[in-house]
């Protein structure tokens, strides 16, 4: 009789931490998917704030159409990504933020452009959708940081594998780079 | 840096101990629930001699109820049995602790503990809840109407940009964006309100975005989201609700005796039955302010029912004598909570929220990667005037203590402050106004002999210089003019006053004595009640703490947080201690002793109070009422006794 009670209160401690620990990683996982969906509004509005932007400094500056192509292009090649992976995004968005920044630096030069007040508003919703992009992948990689770690961890990482619970990627430009990498020790 | 560039997780700033944001948080968390039980235990230490002083009082309302009943139908026999049981018990507890008199066994003593201390701490949980029920419900809009606040301006960069800097900030924590209200204030400070995460505002001054680079103002905004995200929100709602608390106790006692007391109860309950919206908040702020006001000990309700000057009636008369004893419960119940809630619940309940500011320093370094900028934000923020208007019934919410942070010493006023001084200086300078310092050329060698000229006006004036005392009295106003404060409420004692009512002037005591009054009437006025009044301690950490513990998470070395004192300077602190220490110590429990003393008259006056009524209703009392008188007897020498033996 004694044996049966005991045996029932591990059982039942063990569903409790069963249901406890999959309640927990459900919510994680949720909250790596709300937080991809956070940067994904952001990098949509980027793609529909950056002509704007090259059609208001077009007219200032006609001779540095180098400069302007490589923004264009690095556009419509984020737009073209926008239905792939996290990996083959984060390299294309990235190079977008590059080429936007790049194309601000240039602007320093064009006092004339400085002055506008239509540049200096779409500069700041620009800038501020920039700074947003990289927030919201500085909470979406913490959060990837911490389903990771919780779902490798001992013993939840049995209960992980059972339920499909896999690893989720991080948002960063050189993670394909780095899969070469070997280290050694 | 010009504020147009971006000011995401900067680059540049690669943290030497990247989990110290996170262990720092972890740290301040703990400390938090560490800070929270001492806090409680501070409220258990007060709620012993609040509720010995409450439970007579309780009880005789109750016996009075009882008799009133008892006068027209008739309570049965077994209910004045066990109230001559409670007072028999009463009486042998009494016996034992005061004259060593029978034994006490172990159940008596519970009986006797639990009957004394039950019904008071059961009000006080039921006022704390009712409390914390009523203003729940009551919304921000009190609050930001009383500020002043407004919404941003979208053509505005500046607004704009702070706009935007909020949602990176919410972005960076994954929270819904807060709204944001701007104050056109003179002070530059910011604060986080709200009763919860969905209805938080902050709220900042315009100043701030003329004095902070956007970096510096993205970490200030990341400390304010981080606080609302930690939920300090409704630490601070709780904070409030246990002075709050205190506050209605005194007005309940206050009641019987005083308008002001029955207003602000009568508010109460008609803002209990109030619809939510509008009026309901800012109902709930007025209120709030009212039940702070009443904590201070100069309410007159008790003065003015006691010692009105003009004649009274024999209504007045008789309800005098009957209601004297409670003159006694209501000061000694006064005197408790003055003394533990400044001394003990009030320095806890700021160490509470001290560690919820660090958790949101450490969060805010967490948000934007870069505690340079807090930093920063937080040594400029020191160095203006961060003074709120109409904002003292929460002055714990601001980022900034708005009274003044002195731990910082060494921070020198800035180049314009001190230009600044210095023009209202020479232009208060009577005879020649004109004459302007070269402001091109000035220097801290000229503050310094402004700062000695100063001085010596100021001395002349004490000796009874009347031109000097009236260029004093010019400049104080002018520069709280000039930092846009209402020049008439700057109050300087007249020094000629002064200097005569040392050589014993009799008028000239009273003029300063009026004086003192009225500017406490303005303070009162200005809404100077808040929690800060209430706690020795203050709410905001010292920004000396705060600048440390910025740079244990990477900020860059900062000679402001390491300035130290002279060797000689500190051993005069240390004398000084050595002297002050002791003598606290002494005032402290020379205070016990009274509250000790005021809770035993007390005791023995509400006795004889309520034996008077009771054998008033015609009851077989006679014999009960003459073990009282033995039992006051009893406690009055005991009492006497103590006193004598000091």
């Amino acid at each position: 009789m004694n044996a049966l009670i005991v045996v029932a209160a591990i059982t039942a401690l063990l569903l409790f931490f069963l249901l406890a620990s999959f309640n927990r990683l459900v919510s994680m996982r949720n909250g790596v998917r709300n937080g991809w969906s956070d940067i994904d509004v952001q990098l949509t509005r980027r793609h529909d704030l950056v002509p704007n932007l090259v059609e208001s400094v077009r007219g200032y500056m006609d001779h540095e159409r180098l400069t302007l192509e490589a923004v264009t292009q690095a556009r419509s090649q984020a737009v073209a990504v926008a239905g792939a992976g996290i990996a083959a995004r984060a390299v294309a968005e990235l190079a977008l933020s590059g080429e936007v920044s790049n194309l601000f630096g240039v602007a320093e030069r064009y006092p004339a452009l400085k002055a506008s007040q239509n540049f200096l508003l779409l500069q700041e919703q620009l800038t501020s959708t920039e700074n947003r992009i990289a927030f919201a992948r500085q909470h979406y990689n913490e959060l990837v940081r911490q389903y990771n770690t919780a779902i490798a961890e001992f013993p939840r990482n049995l209960m992980a594998g059972m339920f499909g619970f896999t690893p989720a990627q991080m948002f960063a430009a050189d993670s394909s780079d780095r899969v070469n990498v070997e280290v050694k020790v | 840096m010009s504020p147009q560039e971006p000011a995401g997780p900067s680059a540049a700033f690669a943290p030497r101990d990247p989990e110290a944001f996170f262990k720092a948080q972890k740290r301040n968390r703990r400390a938090t629930w560490r800070m929270s039980a001492l806090g409680a235990f501070a409220a258990l230490i007060m709620g012993i001699p609040l509720t010995l002083a409450l439970t007579p009082l309780l009880y005789g309302v109750m016996l009075v109820a009882a008799d009133i009943i008892n006068y027209f139908s008739p309570l049965p026999a077994e209910f004045w049995q066990n109230v001559n049981a409670i007072a028999r018990l009463g009486q042998h507890v009494g016996d034992y602790f005061f004259n060593h008199r029978g034994t006490l066994d172990p159940q008596q003593l519970l009986w006797a503990l639990g009957l004394s201390l039950l019904p008071g701490m059961v009000l006080t949980l039921v006022l704390w809840l009712c409390m914390l029920a009523l203003f729940r419900r009551g919304g921000v809009g009190g609050a930001v109407a009383s500020l002043n606040a407004r919404e941003p301006n979208q053509g505005d960069l500046k607004e704009l940009q702070l706009a935007d800097a909020a949602q990176e900030m919410a972005i960076a924590a994954g929270l819904p964006a807060p709204k944001l209200m701007l104050l056109d204030s003179p002070g530059a400070n910011a604060a986080a309100i709200g009763t919860s995460a969905q209805d938080a505002r902050i709220v900042i001054s315009r100043r701030l975005l003329d004095d902070l680079t956007r970096d510096q103002l993205q970490a200030l905004l990341a400390h304010l989201v981080s606080s609302v995200g930690n939920g300090d929100l409704h630490v601070a709602f709780t904070v409030t609700s246990v002075f709050e608390t205190c506050g209605l106790l005194i007005t309940l006692i206050n009641s019987p005796f005083g308008r002001q007391s029955q207003k602000t109860l009568w508010r109460i309950v008609r803002y209990a039955f109030l619809g939510s919206g509008a009026t309901k908040s800012a109902e709930a702020d007025a209120v709030a302010e009212l039940l702070a006001g009443s904590l201070d000990m100069n309410s007159t309700d008790i003065d003015r029912f006691f010692n009105s000057p003009q004649k009274v009636g024999l209504i007045r008369k008789f309800l005098r004598l009957v209601f004297f004893p409670i003159v006694f419960t209501n000061m000694a119940i006064e005197i408790t909570l003055w003394f533990f809630l400044n001394l003990l619940l009030g320095p806890s309940m700021a160490l509470v929220w001290r560690t919820r500011r660090y958790l949101a320093d450490a969060g805010a370094v967490e948000l934007t990667r870069d505690p340079d900028a807090l930093a920063g934000a937080l040594e400029r923020l020191a160095q203006d005037s961060s003074a709120m208007p109409g904002g003292g019934w929460a002055t714990h919410l601001f980022v900034i203590n708005p009274t003044g942070d002195r731990s910082v010493r060494a921070v020198q006023p800035t180049r314009e402050q001190m230009q600044q001084a210095a023009a209202v200086w020479a232009t208060s300078r009577p005879g020649d106004a004109g004459a302007n310092p070269d402001s091109t050329r000035f220097a801290s060698a000229d503050y310094a002999q402004l700062k000695r000229e100063m001085m010596a006006t100021g001395l002349a004036a004490f000796r009874g210089d009347a031109q000097a005392a009236a260029r004093m009295q010019a400049f104080a106003q002018a520069m709280a003019a000039a930092h846009g404060e209402d020049a008439a409420s700057v109050h300087i004692p007249n020094v000629a006053d002064i200097s005569a009512a040392t050589r014993g002037d009799r008028a000239a005591i009273a003029r300063i004595q009026a004086a003192t009054r009225e500017n406490a009437q303005l303070q009162a006025k200005r809404g100077t009640t808040g929690l800060q009044s209430q706690s020795f301690l203050s709410f905001h950490p010292p920004l000396k703490k705060r600048l440390r513990r910025l740079e244990r998470m990477g900020a860059q070395f900062r000679a402001e947080a390491h300035a130290r004192m002279s060797v000689g300077g500190r051993a005069i602190a240390v004398a000084l201690w050595l002297i002050i220490g002791p003598l606290l110590a002494i005032a402290a429990g020379l205070m016990f002793l009274l509250i000790a003393i005021m809770i035993g008259f007390n005791l023995v006056l509400l006795t004889i109070w309520l034996s008077v009524i009771h054998w008033a209703f015609g009851q077989n009392w006679a014999e009960n009422f003459s073990a009282f008188m033995r039992f006051v007897n009893d406690v009055a020498t005991a009492l006497n006794k103590a006193t004598r033996s000091r």
